[in-house]
């Protein structure tokens, strides 16, 4: 399907496709619908309707100098831009713009990695760096680093960050725009702008201390419309001498609480890495009694669940500690996690795991030789960019809303119950909120949960179930004080919708910066749910 | 940018692979540089066959994909076929894209499974100018 851009005639648009021409080159410059193809997201569920996204043409800019000048084209066109990185944005909108007809700026060729600084470990890349591309280039260079991946290892720090992505080592690396330090941007007019210590020419430290002076501004850039970012320095993890993995279980559906706490405690203090919660129950789910149990309106009783665990003969919960660093720390730091919950938790039962020295080995990545039934992916534990997620990956993909909540056992049950009654709406989509749904600790201090229906592209019914039961648990969770952490450009009037404390001042502030610097709404109108005047009404 | 003719071959190349039989896969990969095997879907096909290598795996591409192909795609042409998993090609696909490269030709070799991912022959070719042989 070929779209126009907002207010343009086909002339008009040709005119400006011939100025993009002029700035970047015919060869990198595309439209029409084979060759857009490609920048449809092809994991929506609004796919082949009337509410799907489409971008009306890419440009690939090699530098940029080429970004300023093809924003100003833009600018005098009135042509909405959507910049991308790399484009792997799936569950969250892919390469699709908010705005039909928008112009994908795709930074693809922008792909230097310009600095690695080992002994300082940081990395200072361009947007068409993908993990993959950094993780080559840290072996290849033989550097002694840990770079902090998402799942699928395809995308790249600058997108993955901006989206405020996540990751699965240390907790102030799996939060990526966290882990980030000093950006380059072009503005919505086409100037160039460094943030923190970038904007102080002479200076060494743009990737060390990301504030510099008065306001800063880095945090517009993330999930917002302000400006592409043609520069990033992330903060790096020296790569830990050792890894070691260890089991926790306790018998008792409360026993939860004092788990929790006493991972966060663990956490805070910088003694863990990134953990998985799960529970030996999940093998029942496969019997009909014990799944109506896990998914009964207003949650079964702790007293309905621990007899089925006893009667089981499981223990309620686990999770998976993994610890970095020298080997006798690493070990102490077992111990000491051990000793602090199973003094704490009547019954509590410890396995140590797989530890060895990194960097890991092929068998060790793969993850074959744990004593226990392991849901880490030690690929991407331990920074090995993979492309394995996509064995996860049901139908033609999925969608997601990973809601933001307490780091409590408490807040995990109250989610469980009140999502998990929710979309009982919604029968023919798996039970994602039930009696067991357990809370991934992704960002440094938060927990989430996931919500990931399928879509089908030859099935818009169903489709539009998966539709409806987004909307439906954006808005259920929000009446909790559960917001979504990131959401597809469909879905991000919605979220933002929520975030209305005061009447909305803080979307209101956001329109009027986006007024006051891109009226026309020239980069991404529309993301995070900020809207310049133009698009407002 | 790949001739029209090419794309015919190619595109009466691919069911042949998945026939498997010696011969039809024999004309088949000519003009390809390495062919990718999902061994949950084609496992017959020996290591080096006529000449090309044989690339195996089980639904996940990171080796093969880190190892030969992402350096291989950095130059300018090298034709990839393969049998893989619907999964695994739209893997391949979307990389493709990024590097100036298409399926030209694709079809559908079996029935899905309850997952939805069916097995799939197919040949991935250079058609950016920048990447084109
Ligand atoms: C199976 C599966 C597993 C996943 N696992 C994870 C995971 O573990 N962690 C995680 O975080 N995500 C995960 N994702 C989501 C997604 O695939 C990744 O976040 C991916 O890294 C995002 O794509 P990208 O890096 O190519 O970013 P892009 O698609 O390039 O960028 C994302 C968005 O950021 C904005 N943007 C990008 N570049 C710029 C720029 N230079 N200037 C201004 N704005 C820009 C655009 O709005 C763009 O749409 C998963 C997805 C799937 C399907």
């Amino acid at each position: 399907m070929s779209v126009l851009p907002p207010d343009l005639d086909e002339a008009g648009f040709a005119t400006f496709l011939e100025q993009l021409r002029g700035a970047v080159g015919a060869d990198w410059v595309w439209s029409g619908e084979a060759d857009m193809f490609p920048y449809r997201d092809s994991f929506s569920p609004v796919w082949n309707t009337g509410e799907e996204r489409h971008a009306s043409a890419a440009v690939a800019p090699a530098d940029v100098e080429q970004v300023s000048e093809i924003v100003r084209i833009a600018r005098r066109h009135r042509v909405p831009l959507f910049p991308i990185s790399t484009g792997k944005n799936f569950g969250y909108g892919g390469p699709s713009p908010n705005v039909n007809g928008s112009v994908v700026l795709d930074l693809k060729r922008m792909n230097r990695v310009i600095e690695i600084n080992e002994a300082r470990a940081y990395a200072l890349v361009e947007p068409g760096v993908s993990y993959f591309d950094l993780y080559r280039e840290i072996q290849e260079r033989g550097l002694k680093l840990m770079v902090d991946c998402p799942d699928p290892g395809w995308g790249s720090p600058i997108g993955n960050s901006l989206e405020r992505g996540v990751g699965y080592t240390m907790p102030h690396f799996r939060d990526h725009f966290g882990a980030h330090c000093g950006m380059e941007v072009v503005l919505p007019d086409g100037e160039v702008m460094r943030t923190g210590m970038g904007a102080l020419p002479g200076s060494d430290t743009w990737q060390e201390y990301p504030y510099g002076f008065g306001p800063d501004p880095a945090g517009l850039f993330a999930q917002g419309p302000f400006g592409v970012v043609t520069k990033m320095g992330f903060r790096l993890l020296p790569l830990p001498e050792y890894y070691r993995s260890g089991m926790i279980s306790v018998p008792r559906r409360a026993d939860f609480a004092k788990l929790v706490d006493h991972v966060n405690y663990l956490s805070d203090s910088g003694l863990i890495g990134e953990v998985e919660f799960g529970s030996p129950l999940s093998a029942l789910m496969g019997d009909p009694q014990f799944l109506a149990l896990a998914t009964k309106t207003g949650g079964p009783s702790n007293a309905e669940m621990d007899a089925a665990a006893e009667a089981a003969g499981l223990h309620s919960w686990h999770v998976e500690l993994q610890i970095f660093g020298p080997e006798a720390t690493t070990l102490a730091n077992w111990n000491y996690a051990s000793d602090r919950i199973l003094s704490d938790i009547p019954g509590a039962i410890a396995i140590a795991g797989d530890h060895f020295p990194l960097p890991a080995t092929d068998d060790q990545l793969d993850n074959q030789t744990q004593p226990y039934r392991s849901s880490i992916k030690r690929r991407r534990s331990l920074g090995v960019p993979s492309l394995g997620a996509w064995k996860i990956v049901r139908d033609d993909g999925h969608v997601g809303f990973f809601p933001v909540l307490p780091r409590t056992a408490e807040a995990v049950f109250e989610m469980q119950r009140v999502l998990g009654d929710a979309m009982k709406e919604f029968p023919t989509l798996p039970p994602f909120f039930n009696a067991l749904t357990m809370p991934l600790f992704w960002h440094t201090h938060t927990f989430q949960m996931v919500f990931a229906p399928s879509i089908k592209h030859d099935d818009p019914a169903h489709n539009a179930i998966t539709h409806a039961a987004m909307k439906k648990c954006v808005a259920v969770a929000a009446q909790h004080g559960w917001g979504d952490y990131r959401a597809a450009p469909i879905y991000q009037d919605d979220v933002s919708d929520t975030y209305g404390f005061n009447n909305h001042i803080l979307r209101r502030f956001h329109e009027q910066l986006k007024d006051a610097i891109d009226p026309d709404g020239i980069i991404a109108p529309g993301r995070g749910g900020v809207w310049p005047r133009r698009f407002r009404s | 940018m790949i001739s029209r003719r090419e794309v015919i071959k190619w595109g009466a190349a691919a069911p042949a692979f998945a026939a498997c039989s010696h011969a039809a896969f024999a004309s088949g990969v000519q003009g390809c540089d390495a062919f990718l095997l999902d061994q949950r879907f084609a496992a017959q096909v020996p290591q080096n066959h006529w000449g090309i290598p044989v690339m195996r795996f089980d639904g996940d591409v990171t080796g093969h994909w880190y190892q030969t192909i992402d350096p291989a795609w950095r130059q300018r042409g090298y034709v990839l076929g393969g049998i893989t998993g619907s999964d695994a090609l739209f893997v391949l696909e979307t990389l493709a894209q990024q590097h100036g490269r298409r399926v030209v030709s694709r079809s559908q070799v079996g029935a899905a499974d309850a997952r939805g991912i069916a097995p799939v022959s197919w040949i991935i070719a250079p058609v950016h100018p920048s990447v084109v042989a």
